[in-house]
């Protein structure tokens, strides 16, 4: 038999060392229930978030058609290198070899990526590449594997610089805009519309950008797609430009600054709108360059800005419509008053002359307004009272945005007492109002509100609200009532005989055509204030801006239009510039030029 | 020639726990890997896996005992190999942890574990004394904490960290008094703190301050710990299924069919797998202590318990980091990580402790 060795003190601590065991796994589990059980749909996100990853489907902004049909604003396929940082084994050689590839230099290309977002983000290298280039991509793709090419479509203008305010302009969205809420769930990067109609309707116009849910390995590679959302194109927009009157109106500037805008006068539809000088919104598709932004922006003439709704001029003797409606309507005259015209008008303390230094003699309203005859619209603007100007002005459309589909449209100004003691703290004068009557002093408004006010004569006395847009993705906007202003047919037929008078025999001459007959109205905006003349008479060497409105024909009138030629004198160069959108309009391109009889045009002094 | 009614001893439970884990171990690094370039591992480990009881059942043909005096031997010839590995041995992923033998890769650390515990087991089963004080630990302390000292120069931490639970467990069932385990405590912090300040490497710093924050540097040393849990935790209750596990196969985990394949098995089998595991594990360190206390001698004992030392050490630290609870350290775990050196160590540790319960009542 074998002595055993006494082993009661091991067994003792063994039983420690058995229970420290059960005790350490029971901890162990419990911590396993709490990750998994408690906290399983926490880690499961973050498993999730892991494995996938959204990668956008960019929709194609919709097209922009013209009344016809014909093409104004496309999109064409472009080629974006990307690189991604994450799959590059050695990132500097890879950035010399593309830098090398696309003849870019390297700080241009680091400067690009220093800017990425989000890891695993594919970093823009070089937009709307050249074939040469993806060529030569293709060629080194087994030493480029962090390369890629990329299909976007890219905004494309192909009437360039035509009638770019109206159709606008794309670009990368801003910071600030990326906080509104108007652009919300868009990130950096994204091209929204920035000016025009593409900004105006940027929403309906981007479509629904798709997504594709990817799986990917912890080294970001796409290894399967687990979700897949096709993107909704953008809807195309008609418009109701007419491309090839577009194209007459930009022609007919030639090298002049101004604006034109034409409308159909029963429906406000905007048949061409023109303001020069413009840019050529292609270059602003692949973003900003910061050089020519600056000098676009800071550029004297504008490019910039769309005269046709954001130019403030005085209308001139364009208002003398406003003035005769409003005294005919408030019986202040009636077709027949005359007031005598000797050539100026002594009130006030102020000597206000007329635009014939010989009078007009005995004139009634519609002669007055085809001879343009000055005196008579003081008396009438001394009878009528600022209040009652203003009133109308406002009634027929003037003071205030057209309400055009447009972003930022400027509404001129319609002075009053009220307006002036507000704004200055300076009571009204008397004298103010004569110069109203005439359309200078404070009076301001946009070549787009006198289009208006033209269609406003063609149609019968309704508002009409311009619009450009017909149909989004080929649903047709209701056009609203205008609303009726209910005029006298005795007040329309004065102005429409004074306005056909002012083409026919007067101060339009210029814009006569052969075969349609042309209602018009002649203005010319003083440029220069009277307080800044007098501190600086050489400023008189100034030309004032030139206005020319009109509907033809003058019977049953299908286009209205405003035409502003910036210095260009007396409204006669305008009106000249409008018979040539007309003639294109009426398709009478090539008959020969009217050669205007009599008078040219109307030269106004509102100072005395 | 082995007495044949020691046959019906032999701990069938304990082989077949052993062998159900392994199989386990199998079917997990398969899952791990089997998308990937290296589709064909698990067929490698399920060689090893028979190489292994093979090994565990020759394991028992010689007693134990004959081993236990052979121990200040294979202690010397330990020593020898981890200074030959240190100064000789090929560098691999930046370390000096294995060694060529017979045309495949041997991480002799891993062996090395078993050796220490022979030797320790047989040191202090031969001091005979009641209690024991520090000073009659130190020399074998010193000798276990050499080897330890050579296996962390490696480097690799994990493995020379097991022999310290492997000693001061059999120190404490040899008697260690109650008041030198205090001091021992005491001992311990201190040398850990001058160990961090000189000894540690700055990777392995920088994975201990990442594990208090992961959140410092989630790319780096502290994304393992991050991948690791979001594994975990997305396993949920019953898990995303065998091969279905996307942290495991996107590549999310590191080390996904080593340190981490229990990671990848609580993913994939969720709370229920990972209890069932657990238990496994548990079944098997209860054997393996209870074979401590059937043990007919002191040697037997003390084997018994430093193998099952380490054993816990590893599967507690392993199953611990893969959750988050504790640094991430190159610690496999016994059975179920791939590695052969690791998963022939685990089966010959098994045949040790099979060993020492089949001789109880043999002379």
């Amino acid at each position: 038999m074998r002595i055993y060795e006494d082993l009661r003190v091991v067994q003792g601590r063994l039983s420690v060392l058995q229970s420290m065991v059960v005790g350490l796994v029971a901890l162990v589990l419990i911590h396993f229930w709490n990750l998994q059980v408690v906290r399983g749909r926490y880690f499961r996100t973050l498993a999730e978030n892991n494995r996938t990853r959204a990668v956008p489907l960019a929709a194609p902004r919709g097209a922009l058609l013209d009344r016809h049909g014909r093409v104004l604003v496309l999109n064409r396929p472009s080629f974006n290198v990307v690189l991604t940082p994450e799959h590059s084994e050695d990132l500097d050689a890879a950035i010399a070899r593309l830098s090398r590839a696309l003849g870019l230099g390297e700080a241009t290309v680091r400067e690009r990526l220093a800017r990425r977002g989000a890891p695993f983000h594919p970093v823009v290298v070089k937009t709307d590449a050249s074939l040469e280039d993806v060529a030569a991509l293709e060629a080194r793709r087994l030493e480029l594997p962090e390369v890629a090419v990329d299909v976007v479509p890219l905004r494309s203008y192909p009437l360039a610089s035509a009638a770019a305010h109206a159709l606008g302009r794309v670009g990368e969205i801003t910071e600030r805009q990326i906080e509104s809420r108007e652009f919300e769930g868009l990130e950096a990067g994204a091209l929204v519309g920035q000016a025009g109609l593409e900004s105006q309707y940027n929403r309906s116009l981007m479509g629904r950008d798709g997504f594709r849910r990817v799986v990917v390995n912890s080294r970001g590679v796409e290894v399967g797609e687990a979700e897949r959302q096709p993107p909704l194109d953008g809807p195309s927009l008609t418009l109701t430009l007419d491309s090839a009157l577009q194209t007459a109106a930009e022609q007919a500037f030639a090298g002049r600054a101004g604006s034109a805008v034409a409308l159909e006068p029963e429906t406000g539809e905007i048949l061409a709108m023109t303001s020069v000088p413009a840019y050529d919104p292609n270059t602003f598709t692949t973003g900003v360059d910061a050089a020519l932004w600056g000098k676009l922006s800071t550029d004297s003439a504008t490019p910039l800005m769309d005269r046709v709704i954001q130019g403030q001029y005085a209308p001139g003797s364009v208002f003398k419509i406003v003035m005769a409606t409003a005294g005919l309507e408030e019986g202040v005259i009636s077709p027949s008053t005359t007031f005598y015209c000797p050539g100026h008008l002594s009130v006030y303390n102020t000597v206000f002359r007329c635009n014939r230094a010989a009078g007009h003699g005995l004139v009634n309203a519609q002669q007055a307004l085809a001879l343009s005859c000055n005196v008579f619209f003081y008396q009438l603007g001394i009878r009528l009272e600022i209040s009652r100007i203003a009133a109308w002005a406002k009634k027929m459309g003037l003071g205030a945005p057209t309400g055009v589909d447009l972003p930022h449209e400027l509404g001129g100004l319609v002075p009053s007492p009220e307006w002036k003691q507000r704004t200055q703290r300076v009571q009204w004068y008397g004298g103010e109002t004569v110069s109203v009557a005439i359309g200078q002093g404070q009076v301001s408004v946009t070549p787009l509100q006198l289009a208006r006010l033209a269609a406003l004569i063609a149609n019968g006395g309704r508002l009409v609200r311009p619009h450009l847009v017909r149909s989004v993705g080929g649903v047709p906007i209701p056009i609203e009532p205008a609303p009726d202003l209910a005029l006298k047919p005795a007040t329309l037929a004065v102005v429409r005989a004074g306005m056909k008078g002012v083409v026919a025999e007067g101060t339009g001459g210029r814009a006569r055509l052969e075969g349609v007959s042309v209602s018009g109205k002649t203005g010319s905006a003083q440029v220069v204030a009277k307080a800044r003349l007098e501190k600086n008479p050489s400023l008189t060497a100034i030309v004032p801006h030139g206005w020319f409105v009109a509907f033809a024909p003058s019977e049953a009138p299908r286009i209205a239009l405003a035409v502003l030629v910036e210095h260009g004198g007396s409204g006669g160069e305008a009106a000249a510039l409008a018979r040539e959108i007309l003639a294109h309009f009426f398709g009478l391109d090539r008959a020969p030029a009217v050669v205007p009889s009599g008078r040219t045009a109307d030269i106004e002094a509102a100072t005395p | 020639m082995i007495d044949r009614r020691l046959f019906f001893n032999v701990d069938w439970v304990l082989v077949a726990t052993t062998l159900v884990l392994a199989v386990i171990g199998v079917a997990m690094i398969f899952s791990a890997t089997h998308s990937g370039r290296h589709a064909d591992l698990y067929m490698k480990q399920l060689y090893v896996v028979g190489v292994g009881v093979l090994a565990m059942f020759l394991c028992l043909l010689v007693d134990y005992r004959r081993l236990a005096d052979r121990a200040f031997l294979l202690y010397l010839l330990a020593v020898g190999v981890l200074v030959y590995l240190l100064f000789f041995g090929p560098r691999i992923a930046g370390t000096r942890r294995w060694m060529s033998l017979l045309g495949f890769q041997v991480q002799p650390s891993e062996f090395v574990k078993l050796v220490a515990a022979l030797f320790v087991a047989k040191i202090l089963a031969d001091s005979r004394q009641e209690t024991l004080g520090l000073r009659d630990i130190a020399g074998p302390g010193v000798a276990v904490g050499l080897l330890a000292l050579l296996i962390a120069a490696a480097p690799d931490l994990g493995t020379a960290f097991c022999l310290i639970p492997l000693f001061l467990s059999v120190a404490f069932l040899a008697g260690l008094r109650m008041k030198a385990v205090a001091w021992l405590a005491v001992v311990l912090l201190v040398v850990g703190g001058i160990g961090w300040q000189y000894a540690l490497k700055d990777y392995q710093k920088s994975r201990i301050y990442t594990f208090l924050d992961p959140s410092l540097d989630p790319k780096g040393a502290g994304y393992q710990k991050i991948q690791s849990q979001i594994a975990v935790g997305s396993g949920g209750l019953l898990g995303k299924g065998w091969t279905q596990g996307s942290q495991a196969q996107l590549g999310y985990l590191p080390a996904r069919h080593t340190d981490f394949i229990f990671s990848v098995l609580a993913e994939e089998t969720g709370f229920v797998g990972v209890s069932v595991v657990l238990g496994l594990y548990l079944l098997l360190l209860w054997r393996m202590l209870d074979t401590a206390q059937l043990a007919r001698d002191r040697v037997g004992a003390f084997l018994a318990a430093a193998i099952t030392a380490t054993f816990a050490f590893q599967v507690v630290y392993n199953v611990a980091m893969v959750a988050g609870l504790v640094p991430v350290k190159g610690l496999p775990l016994p059975l179920l990580s791939y590695g052969r050196s690791s998963l022939l160590s685990s089966f010959l540790a098994v045949g040790l402790i099979l060993n020492v319960r089949m001789r109880r009542f043999a002379n």
